[in-house]
């Protein structure tokens, strides 16, 4: 049971506050809290739940932007913390973004939407699509026609037909001249390579993204043409279990627009498609680095905005660094970022340099982690392929049915 | 129309300036107070009125005091736009505590809008109306609930599931079984969102009441069972819609049905589970994997729980595992790892606690997870607490075949730039070896070349966590040869030679130590150890504290160990290092040193010999074995773990947080499930089986409401048949005939009699006469010395009580009652001026109204301090907040002529170290708020605030129990206020007297003074009456009873408190809190600081 839940600035300012139960929370609480964030640094972020001296806290950070929950009372943690994540994602999709500036001015539809999600500490309507039902998101229209005529409500008059549907996601009558939906595989490619270039881990954590604009009450079949590859797999609550257990089909009536349908896991991939070698020699108090990256396995599409990014050790003093290829950049923190673009056909792009170590160390004994990121459109690397998408319960027969790939980089590591 | 115009353009020219802001609320929140908001409440437009709610919500959220409000904003509550009404609940319910006479204006309004077609405007009436949170209106709300419950739409209903924990908040007794009947109704609801969030209430109204649930779990888990492998429409996703619908509400019926699973099961295999802390886990899986198959009914609770494996929500997967983990059979435990693993990636909020359990689950069995090590390894990217958790659960999953793997990691691990880590990555391997000993060698290898390599690099000033990953390199070599000395002779050798080179006096204090614990190890060892103490002894005095400590340690050790031509040099040597610590800076290494030479007396032979020759001869080895048990005691071999380790339930907060949060329960232990509920539910569970899911609501139905009226006709029963309803009275009841059908019969005889007797006396010498063996005569007798002249039992009680219970008077406890200090001027503050004030009990001789207030000043400061005088901040305020009170609430007739403040008598002059006592007359008009005043002291204004306490506001009301119990009955039904609470204070009492064993005094004696006495130090109150269980069990303070009266100061209205016991003697007590008094704010107000000042434990009231 959650008893308060406050919005935090990223300067620590307290924007907004909700007291959700009837025992309330000072709101010293979050000077506490910020002292603690200050004190303790980044560290502290990873930490979503902290007990303070009076009260539990969870705590969920986006874009700058805390959301912070009190209780006293024992509850499941991730409870309190999805509902966070989830206050987050909605408010995010209302506002279009995340910040301070946005939520200030939008401080009524905040209020509004926290006091429909929670109730006494417990959710109560969190489905996206009913709430933008119950309470109109803002948008230029509203805007206008509030200027002009004053009238300023957003809050609709009846209750939304879905919160007694059996399927709560949907919403009830939708009508589009055209009928459309969008398959997206987004694959995020998860690599460490060891200090001895040897592969430890490679992986692939994806996503199935559907977009769909489809009139009534749509049936829709999605299958793989190989599904054994998936590891492990999650699920919208519209899939139905049963297709799935048995032939590992996808069945399910899709919520209206973009969400997201299942992610997946595939593991013990063979190899990455790029490479990145380090390479670093010190002596004398200098520390001579050259770095090479080059295609291993094509893909058969481009890769494109190949970054690789790595922190300098603090002992580090001053780094010198050129490269044949792209643009490197040293930004604040001591963060390097060599930002390479697309591989060139007629060479492998590099770069050199050297770094000058703090005085009185001889040699280099901490070696920087490389992190590289890069995107391929139109190739899921996994191999998933999409079988086919059947459609059932369509009226007219004006439907299209699109299918997209795209794979990037998740946590791809080369340690040095 | 017109004021409308002018609004909207004042409102564009505000926002000309920025024009993306048009039509938000950006204004208001920059500046919510820049045109007036009342005239704006008061408005005929919504429009307008909008736009002061808005201002004032975003008062609100700035954190200013937006409830002067209150009354206009209330006003509104019946307006007809849905908009204005939503600002105004939010408004409402923010400060309806604040201002809860006002607050009742609006209950009418919804009284009316539940009865409204629109089901919105049910739902929210609803909400609003239970979200106030007012005693007096509760039987309203009660009402409105129930007929909530029963409402056609879906979502009212969930909003009536989610009134019932507000309700249950307020602690009201008498309402709890009607509470319990509705969640029951809720539970049964066919829509999973109602069940979702009735099961939500069910877990925090009444865990304990299996009977409540078991027909409904089933009925959940028959639909989940059917919708997820038979029917194969589009309401397959029914159940699962309702776990996400509302994020969590599957989540909870999960764990209730986990809950009661396990007391109806009697699942033997939750607790070999739950001992897998043990070593010998491994066996006991053997057990439960048997009782696990045959379980039918853990077996559906199984199938329907594992889909939600697959949830794209973490939550609701942590709280499926945790299902499996607790029910699931060994090889069935397998399929949560998977998911657990997947959730980990979902997003950075959750991975921390995720981790948290996996790390758990890891421990307990390190087999699940050892396949799936590379799901451990660490990013650069992971914050440093992910990175030690992930640690931590790699080493203990670590096995033989994937340690080269992990050893690998860790190795790359210390190479890392973030230094904390790299040291947690080296106690990590010392971690492995220690687990997998057969790895031993190769960590000791990597763990010797490392250190090799940092010494040579030897800049630990500079980077500061180079000497924590040497001193955690060193630790794990330690806690290696720990294990098996003997074969690790050349490692002690290779960290000898590297002392030299060392500079880290952690690091050098450890190995030094090593030295002397493996001394006598082997064959070179003995041989090097002058050579070394030599130089030891060389270096002692340019070295560390810690350093210090262990040199004079070590070379103490090896002197005790030494044999041969040796003993001689190393006699030298320790004198001369005892020498050199006798004159350290250090009082520590001096003192070391001190005892170490008094220990060694006998062996250095130098001084001390007069003592030697007065000794007889068989004292001599004395010293010596002293001296030896001291230095060369047996280390312990350390657990793996540490000590306390304490397991929760996973995915519940205090498993993150590791100690048992406020309302933990873990899972009751098998086999303390009441018969009966096991008949029923076997009953029940055979007939699901069969039926199908229609009959299944008329079955079910019936049984409910079969136990739901056997319930409530006890809980009637006994609340009818005695005057003072509180809940213990049905406790009291059961407790002592579950007493009478276990136990000896002469409990009952007991009773009888005390039944039949009239005369106190006689009570008492039965009692005494029969209860010989139950309850030592002397505990007893003090009882009787103390007998009162003041009152006898009255017939009327004792028939209601059907319990015997003698009566005490604690007789000087008044001259021990201190009242309580509070501080209104610090030193600091004040100037060296010192100012703490207490109540006291004397009444004003100037008016009623005042209450008397003891001041004492202090001087702390060197100088004296002239003219003190306090006075009041705004003498014309009085009269206005006195109008309010008049205006808001009748009973507080104040009368305008009494001054907030007697003045009291200025101190010309104070004296350091002087103190002075002053007696001040204060005015508080009924209100809880402090009073502003302002104290000169030496010319200068110090700004003060007198918090008054409500315990004041009363007055001794002495009367006999004849007399009170005639009061209590004229003030039943809303006069009377119960709360519960929990008292500690005579905890405390109890042990201190264990300590002294000249006085023994009675357990119950020391508890009634220690209550009497924090009431009566916390309130003006007339303690009139003890009672005392006689028939109870020697321990249980159960049935206590202590009746204290009183009359509130402005207009002599009785208060009566009764306070009744639960519990055993040497355990915290609950505590019931009754107040009877006719002024129902003044009561309830009463009550919760009663309630709170009991609760809260002090360290010493003596």
């Amino acid at each position: 049971m959650l008893q308060c839940i406050f919005l935090l600035s990223d300067s620590g300012e307290v924007m907004l506050e909700k007291q959700l139960t009837g025992h309330r929370v000072d709101r010293s609480i979050c000077d506490w809290f910020w002292n603690q964030a200050i004190t303790q640094g980044d560290s502290f972020k990873a930490l979503s739940v902290i007990a303070s001296p009076t009260h539990y806290l969870f705590q969920v950070v986006r874009e700058g932007i805390t959301f912070l929950a009190c209780t006293q009372v024992e509850m499941p943690p991730l409870m309190g913390i999805e509902l966070l994540c989830r206050v987050a994602d909605v408010l995010s999709d209302y506002l279009g973004e995340l910040n301070e500036d946005v939520i200030k001015d939008n401080f009524i539809i905040v209020y509004e939407l926290l006091d429909e999600m929670i109730d006494n500490g417990f959710p109560l309507t969190t489905e996206p699509n009913i709430l933008r039902e119950m309470i109109a998101p803002p948008n230029i229209v509203s805007k206008v026609l509030s200027v002009v005529t004053g009238n300023n409500s957003n809050v609709i008059d009846t209750l939304p037909g879905a919160t007694a549907s059996s399927i709560p996601w949907r919403t009830a009558d939708t009508k589009y001249a055209n009928n459309e939906v969008y398959v997206d595989l987004v694959e995020e490619l998860d690599a460490i390579i060891n200090r001895d270039g040897v592969m430890v881990k490679c992986e692939i954590c994806g996503e199935v993204q559907v977009n769909s604009h489809l009139t009534g009450l749509p049936d829709l079949t999605l299958s793989f043409a190989n599904p054994s590859i998936l590891d492990d797999v999650r699920f919208h609550p519209c899939v139905r279990f049963r297709p799935w257990e048995s032939h590992q089909i996808l069945s399910f009536v899709p919520p209206d627009g973009q969400f997201k349908l299942m992610s997946y896991r595939v593991k013990k991939l063979k190899s990455t498609p790029i490479y990145v070698k380090p390479q670093l020699t010190s002596d004398a108090g200098t520390c001579r680095i050259s770095m090479l990256v080059g295609i291993r396995n094509d893909p058969g599409k481009t890769i494109d905005s190949i970054t690789v990014q790595f922190q300098l050790p603090p002992c580090i003093l001053s780094a010198d660094l050129t490269s044949n290829h792209g643009t490197v950049d040293i930004l604040a923190n001591k963060i390097c970022s060599w930002s390479i673009g697309r591989i060139p056909k007629d060479k492998a792009p590099s770069l050199s340099g050297t770094l000058v170590l703090e005085t009185g160390l001889e040699r280099l004994h901490v070696f920087p982690t490389f992190q590289v990121s890069f995107k391929i459109m139109g190739v899921a690397l996994s191999g998933l392929q999409i079988d086919k998408l059947d459609l059932k319960n369509i009226p007219s027969n004006r439907l299209y049915k699109g299918f997209r790939a795209l794979t990037r980089a998740g946590e791809f590591e080369v340690r040095s | 129309m017109f004021p409308q115009l002018g609004a909207t353009a004042e409102t564009l020219s505000k926002a000309s300036t920025l024009v993306f802001r048009i039509g938000t609320d950006a204004h208001l929140y920059d500046d919510p107070d820049d045109v007036s908001i009342s005239p704006l409440l008061d408005s005929r437009f919504d429009s307008d009125i909008i736009d002061a709610l808005k201002r004032l919500l975003a008062l609100t959220a700035q954190g200013f005091d937006a409830s002067n409000f209150f009354p206009q904003v209330v006003k509104n509550v019946a307006s007809h736009s849905l908009q204005v009404k939503k600002l105004v609940y939010l408004y409402l319910l923010h400060y309806a505590e604040k201002r809860p006479n006002e607050a009742l204006l609006s209950i009418n309004c919804f009284q009316k809008d539940l009865g409204d077609p629109n089901p919105l405007v049910r739902a929210w009436a609803l909400r609003a109306m239970a979200g106030i949170r007012l005693h007096v209106i509760s039987p309203l709300v009660l009402v409105a609930v129930g007929k909530c419950a029963r409402d056609p739409s879906v979502y009212v209903r969930k909003c009536a599931a989610n009134a019932l924990p507000k309700l249950h908040d307020l602690r009201q007794e008498e309402h709890a079984s009607a509470i319990e009947e509705i969640v029951g109704i809720l539970l049964n609801d066919h829509s999973p969102g109602v069940v979702g969030a009735a099961a939500a209430a069910f877990a925090s109204v009444c865990p304990t009441r299996q009977g409540l649930v078991k027909e409904s779990i089933m009925f959940s888990l028959h639909c989940a069972g059917s919708f997820h492998s038979e029917k194969d429409s589009s309401d397959a996703n029914f159940s699962l819609g309702g776990q996400t619908g509302d994020i969590d509400g599957t989540y909870y019926s999960e764990l209730s049905n986990m809950v009661s699973m396990c007391y109806v099961e009697r699942p033997d295999e939750y607790l070999s589970r739950s001992s897998y802390t043990n070593r010998d886990f491994f066996e006991l899986n053997g057990a439960q994997f048997t009782s696990g198959k045959s379980n039918d009914d853990v077996k559906i609770l199984l199938r329907c729980t594992s889909p939600l494996l697959w949830s794209n929500n973490s939550a609701v997967v942590l709280a499926a595992a945790g299902v499996h983990w607790i029910m699931a059979a060994i090889e069935d435990v397998k399929r949560i790892v998977k998911p657990l693993l997947f959730i980990m990636r979902s997003s950075n909020a959750s991975k921390y606690v995720v981790l948290c359990n996996i790390q758990v689950f890891a421990k307990a069995m390190p087999s699940l997870f050892a396949p799936y090590y590379e799901d451990f390894f660490i990013c650069t990217s992971d914050a440093y607490e992910i990175k030690a958790l992930k640690l931590e659960i790699l080493s203990s999953i670590a096995t033989d075949s994937s340690f080269s793997f992990i050893f690998k990691e860790f190795q790359d691990y210390i190479r890392s730039p973030d230094r904390r880590f790299a040291a947690a990555a080296v106690a990590a391997i010392g971690l492995c070896a220690q687990r997998l000993p057969k790895m031993a060698n190769t960590c000791m290898e990597g763990l010797l070349a490392l250190i090799r390599q940092d010494f040579l690099t030897n800049d630990f000033e500079s980077v500061d966590g180079e000497a924590g990953v040497l001193v955690h390199g060193i630790m794990s070599i330690k806690s290696i040869i720990k294990e098996e000395p003997t074969s690790h002779e050349k490692v002690i050798i290779q960290l000898v030679r590297s002392l030299d080179s060392i500079k880290v006096p952690a690091a050098r204090a450890m190995i030094i130590w090593i030295v002397g614990e493996y001394g006598t190890l082997g064959e070179i060892i003995p041989r090097m150890l002058t050579t070394v103490l030599k130089y030891l002894a060389l270096c002692f005095a340019s070295e560390a504290l810690e350093t210090k400590l262990q040199i004079i340690n070590t070379t103490v050790k090896v002197l005790l160990s030494a044999k041969g031509e040796d003993v001689w040099t190393l006699k030298r040597i320790v004198s001369y290092v005892l020498e050199l610590a006798l004159c350290d800076l250090n009082y520590d290494v001096r003192d070391r040193a001190r005892l170490a030479e008094n220990l060694l007396s006998w062996n250095l032979g130098s001084r001390g010999l007069e003592e030697e020759a007065d000794c007889l001869p068989q004292h001599k080895d004395l010293p010596r074995l002293l001296a030896e048990h001291i230095f060369q005691g047996q280390t312990k071999p350390l657990s793996l773990e540490p000590i306390n380790y304490r397991v929760y339930l996973p995915g519940s907060l205090s498993q993150i947080v590791l100690h048992a949060a406020p309302g933990y329960e873990p899972l009751p232990k098998p086999c303390t499930l009441p018969c009966d509920d096991f008949g029923q539910f076997s009953n029940a569970a055979l007939r699901e089986g069969g039926s199908n899911n229609d009959s299944y609501a008329t079955d079910n139905s019936d049984t409910l409401s079969g136990s739901l009226d056997e319930e409530s006709a006890s809980d009637y029963g006994s609340r009818h048949s005695a005057a003072d309803s509180s809940g213990t009275g049905g406790s009291d009841e059961t407790s002592s005939a579950s007493d009478a059908d276990n136990k000896v019969d002469p409990l009952i005889q007991i009773s009888d009699s005390v039944d039949a007797c009239e005369n106190q006396n006689v009570i008492s010498q039965t009692d005494s006469a029969d209860l010989g063996d139950l309850m030592s005569k002397k505990t007893l007798e003090s009882w009787l010395d103390e007998q009162p002249g003041i009152s006898d039992l009255s017939l009327s009680e004792q028939s209601q009580l059907r319990r015997s219970s003698a009566r005490i008077s604690i007789g000087n406890i008044v001259s021990r009652v201190k009242p309580k200090m509070h501080t209104l001027v610090d030193p600091t503050n004040g100037d060296g001026l010192k100012v703490v004030y207490s109540f006291s009990s004397e009444t004003s001789t100037v008016s009623p109204l005042l209450i008397c207030v003891e001041l004492f000043f202090e001087n702390c400061s060197t100088q004296s301090i002239s003219e003190v005088t306090l006075v009041d901040e705004e003498p014309n305020k009085a009269s206005v907040s006195a109008d309010l009170a008049l205006d808001t609430t009748e009973s507080f007739i104040t009368k305008n002529d009494v001054p907030t403040l007697v003045p009291m008598e200025e101190i010309t002059s104070l004296e350091p170290g002087k103190t002075c006592k002053r007696i001040l007359q204060v005015h508080f008009h009924h209100h809880l708020l402090p009073l502003k005043l302002t104290l000169y002291s030496s010319g200068k204004r110090i700004p003060v605030k007198l918090w008054p306490d409500i315990g004041y506001f009363v007055k001794p009301f002495p009367m006999d129990i004849e007399f009170f119990t005639d009061t209590e009955s004229h003030l039943p039904g809303m006069f009377e206020y119960n709360r519960r609470c929990i008292f500690t204070d005579h905890i405390g009492e109890l042990t201190k007297d264990k300590g002294d064993s000249l006085i023994i005094k009675d357990k119950f004696l020391i508890i009634c003074e220690s209550l009497a006495l924090k009431m009566l130090s916390n309130a003006n109150l007339f303690l009139i009456s003890v009672d005392m269980p006689v028939a109870a069990v020697l321990d249980d303070a159960t049935g206590m009873r202590l009746r204290f009266s009183s009359e509130i100061l402005s207009n002599s209205i009785p208060c009566l408190i009764t306070i009744t016991l639960e519990g055993k003697c040497s355990e915290p007590l609950n505590l019931s809190i009754k107040v009877n008094c006719e002024e129902t704010v003044f009561g309830l107000n009463l009550l919760n600081r009663v309630a709170n000042f009991l609760a809260d434990p002090s360290v010493s009231h003596l």
